[in-house]
């Protein structure tokens, strides 16, 4: 009985070396001692590890306590083979293959040889070793993956989402991927359309066009034709004319909404506009445009035209004309007449009218003029609110009901006043004496005497209606009166006309003045006349309004009277500015220093 | 060895070493400063209601030369493969690369017009700015370190430095064989040991408080086994030198692995900028 060893092991240069060795004897030791049959020079094995024993036609493996070796496989702690089918043991980094044994045989051939995976560090490239390519994936491939990232989150999502977002109809209310691609925050007013980029962005690789705009800003008006607009524009610099030209080559029409309305620049509130803006053409309009009819407007102190209101100077028959004038020779043709500085007196009869009537000490302008319910302008004056109160058009008493002419409808104070007066008769004063005496010193009833045969003369109904018409007549007081022809009595009264906005295209509100007294910029107080045209200058303004940039109290950019897109109310810049609740009153004393 | 250790100062003017900073006298330095004056001084002086950012036409041409110099930029990964003299020498070329990429941090965030938020543009501008300085850091560590990097291989090659470390494991293994099992699984454990497995921050680091052979040194010391202890100071040593090559190797090298795949991130990311700003125009 023996065990032919065959140890196998490999030399620096990769070659086998193959010892053979026999050991006699049934039992065969294996481990780290040199004493052992078996000398494995592995760590990992105990010095005396196990011991094959050969029992009938098995051998039997039995490992020191507490170890395990692996039998064709399996750890174990002790276990057997069969001879002739032979079996792997494995130790530590060592295998011992048992071969076959045939039949009658008494060797047992055992081949040993270390298995030496992880052992080949020494012939790794020492150099590869030192770098860091040998610990961290290579530069291209992390190249490859992070540019792939970027592209696939940056590019084909988004892409996608603007693709997705053609087939649906709905609103969008939460992130969408082409959300990445926004270049800032959208302004207050559109904060809501942040999901849904194609409500500006229409189609691909077109900028945005005025069309999108309008689809929810309908009613928004242009500035001017755009042709004279263009011709209006300043000499462009060397500059300028790069960015237009750079504008063409990619298809940027300019005077786009967006060219003054820039988006996605953070979320904030659409910002005054600035004087420049304005000021850039019409600062010298008159110089490119030479048949505009406005005159260059720049700084509100330095640069601007007097104001130029609209008032009726003539009629055409019943229409009234209306003419943009300026300067302290206009005239207003309303067809009324009213003395200002007669009812404003403090001393005359209409003060003392205010008195009895306890309107108060004289007359003040809030008794005629009523502020519209806005604050902004004032209504028109009502005949029968505003003036009846002393302007009475009662007549006659008849028992207890005063008779009062229709205002507004001569053909009806004719007709009124004519049957008045063809059925009236007079009772004979009770204060007359009969017919006839006279009595000495009784002058009093002299004069009632003769009031009443002149009365009793009666100018009959046509003389009672010429006098309502005629100086002294209530009509006439007030009134232009058209005498009809001779031998007619068809009076006329000559039409009254205001114009709704005397100033329509600058924007003026008396609210914030209601500090100042009317008569600060009104000259009502020295207006004799119905035809004074009590519109205050420029001049007046200027005593208070500077330009944007000014020492007077209120500082003015174009903005706080003109709005770029035409509209008939407040500008947007002061709508804004009210909604947002910034509009200050300007201090009362500040204001009066200016003036 | 011994020209290192000799102070530049003492060379002969015909000897001295320009580097691609110093580049034909800082021509590069002085074009690249000029540009960002320009650029600086466009944005002050220009007026682009109602404030810059990339889509005024300041901001188009700013946008346009940035982009421009990020691909030439790029392309230097092209040109260092071919090394030429000369007017457009390689040297020339990677002076440009250091100070025109510079400059791009003054012409991209001009065109960003100084805003920043959660998307493809900001994103587009760090991936750059991050390029940049880790270009920055290269330059900083190519400075500083090389001197360094000879020194700590004391006059070994790295084989020989990787040589010493097998052959210090066969003697450790030899002079382990008599030891019991549970001590010489502390042995194995030390035979164990590759400074090259370390990840990259133990490289950075070149920290070795898991060394295994140290604490080999500490179990084994009571048995006191002279010789195997010597073994195992000596595979100590060899592991710090090699820790310490390895560290500045790593500090040299990690740079790029910054520096150039972010800059294809960059790429895409450009990509990405310009497409989305002509596609939603």
């Amino acid at each position: 009985m023996a065990f032919v060893l065959r140890t196998v092991t490999t030399s620096a240069e990769g070659r086998e070396i193959v010892r053979t060795r026999r050991v006699e004897g049934d039992r065969l030791t294996i481990g780290r001692g040199p004493a052992c049959d078996i000398h494995l020079t592995d760590l990992a094995v105990a010095l005396r590890h196990a011991e094959v024993a050969r029992s009938g036609e098995r051998l039997a493996v039995t490992v020191e306590n507490g170890l395990t070796v692996a039998l064709d496989g399996r750890q174990v702690g002790a276990g057997s083979l069969a001879l002739a089918t032979g079996g792997d043991l494995r130790i530590g980094s060592h295998l011992l293959r048992f071969l076959p044994v045939a039949a009658g045989s008494d060797e047992v051939a055992v081949g040993v040889e270390r298995v030496t995976e992880g052992e080949a560090k020494l012939d790794r490239d020492a150099e590869r070793l030192f770098s860091l390519a040998s610990v961290l994936p290579g530069k291209r491939p992390l190249a490859w993956l992070l540019a792939l990232l970027v592209i696939g989150l940056c590019i084909a999502w988004p892409v996608k989402t603007f693709y997705d977002r053609q087939q649906r109809a709905e609103r969008f209310a939460r992130f969408q991927a082409d959300e990445l691609w926004s270049a800032g925050h959208l302004s207050a007013a559109h904060a809501s359309l942040r999901h849904d980029c194609n409500a500006c962005h229409v189609k691909p690789f077109e900028s945005v066009r005025d069309a999108a705009c309008a689809s929810c800003h309908r009613d928004i008006h242009g500035h001017a034709d755009p042709f004279r607009l263009a011709r209006a524009q300043p000499d462009l610099s060397a500059w300028g004319r790069f960015q237009l030209r750079l504008k063409q080559a990619f298809d940027l029409p300019p005077g786009r909404c967006i060219d003054c309305h820039t988006e996605h620049q953070g979320p904030q509130q659409m910002a005054p506009t600035p004087q420049r803006f304005c000021a850039d053409c019409h600062g010298d309009l008159a110089a490119r445009l030479p048949d505009t009819r406005l005159g260059n407007a720049g700084d509100f102190a330095r640069i601007h035209p007097d104001f130029r209101p609209a008032v009726v100077t003539g009629w055409q028959g019943e229409r009234p004309i209306l003419t943009r004038v300026s300067g302290p020779a206009a005239r207003e043709a309303n067809g009324l007449k009213f003395p200002h500085a007669l009812h404003l007196s403090r001393s005359g009869g209409a003060a003392q009218m205010a008195r009895r009537l306890g309107i108060g000490a004289s007359l003040d302008c809030a008794d005629c003029h009523r502020p519209e319910p806005n604050g902004a302008r004032y209504q028109p004056v009502v005949m029968e609110r505003d003036c009846a109160q002393c302007h009475s058009l009662a007549f006659a008493r008849t028992g207890g009901v005063v008779r009062t002419l229709r205002h507004g409808d001569p053909a009806q104070v004719i007709a009124e006043v004519g049957d008045y007066y063809r059925f009236r008769t007079a009772p004979r004063p009770p204060s007359l004496a009969p017919a006839g005496r006279r009595q000495p010193g009784a002058a009093p009833a002299v004069a009632t005497r003769i009031r009443f045969d002149a009365g009793a003369r009666a100018p009959g109904p046509e003389a009672a209606v010429r006098a309502v018409f005629s100086p002294g007549g209530a009509c006439y007081d007030c009134h232009q009166v058209d005498a009809p022809p001779a031998g007619s009595l068809a009076y006329r009264i000559h039409p009254v006309a205001f114009p709704e906005r005397y100033i329509r295209h600058g924007w003026f509100d008396h609210r914030p003045h209601a500090a100042q007294s009317c008569g600060s910029c009104h000259q009502a107080a020295r207006s004799n006349a119905a035809s004074d045209l009590l519109i205050p200058g420029i001049a007046t303004c200027r005593g208070c309004h500077g330009g944007e940039r000014t020492a007077k109290p209120v500082a003015s950019p174009c903005a706080m009277c003109h709005s770029y897109h035409a509209r008939p109310g407040a500008p947007a810049m002061v709508v804004r500015q009210r909604l947002r609740g910034e509009q200050r009153p300007v201090p009362a004393a500040a204001v009066r220093e200016g003036g | 060895m011994a020209t290192r250790q000799i102070p530049r100062t003492t060379l002969g003017e015909g000897a001295s070493h320009e580097g691609f900073l110093r580049h034909k006298r800082f021509r590069w330095a002085k074009l690249a400063l000029l540009l960002c004056a320009a650029a600086v001084a466009g944005y002050a002086l220009i007026d682009a209601p109602p404030r810059h950012y990339g889509g005024t036409a300041f901001g188009y041409v700013l946008g346009t030369v940035a982009t421009l110099l990020i691909l030439w930029l790029t392309l230097l990964g092209l040109r260092k493969r071919a090394m030429t003299p000369g007017r457009w020498s390689l040297k020339g070329w990677t002076s440009a690369h250091v100070w025109l990429g510079l400059s791009l941090t003054v012409l991209a965030t001009l065109h960003s017009g100084l805003r920043f938020g959660p998307d493809v543009h900001t994103l587009a501008w760090g991936l750059m700015m991050a390029v940049i300085l880790s270009g920055l850091y290269g330059i900083a560590v190519y400075a500083a370190l090389p001197p360094a990097l000879g020194d700590s291989r004391a006059e070994m090659t790295r084989p020989q430095m990787v040589d010493a470390l097998a052959k210090l494991d066969v003697q450790l293994e030899a002079a382990a064989q008599p030891l019991a099992l549970a001590d010489a699984a502390v042995v194995r454990k030390a035979l164990a040991e590759d400074p090259f497995a370390a990840g990259l921050l133990r490289r950075l680091s070149g920290s070795d408080a898991r060394s295994a052979t140290r604490r080999a040194i500490v179990a084994l010391a009571p048995a006191g086994d002279a010789a195997l202890l010597a073994v195992l100071e000596r595979k100590v040593a060899a592991l710090g030198q090699i820790r310490r090559h390895l560290r500045i190797r790593a500090l040299l090298e990690v740079w790029l692995y910054v520096h150039v795949p972010l800059t294809f991130a960059l790429l895409a990311a450009l990509a990405a900028h310009i497409l989305s700003v002509f596609f939603y125009w």
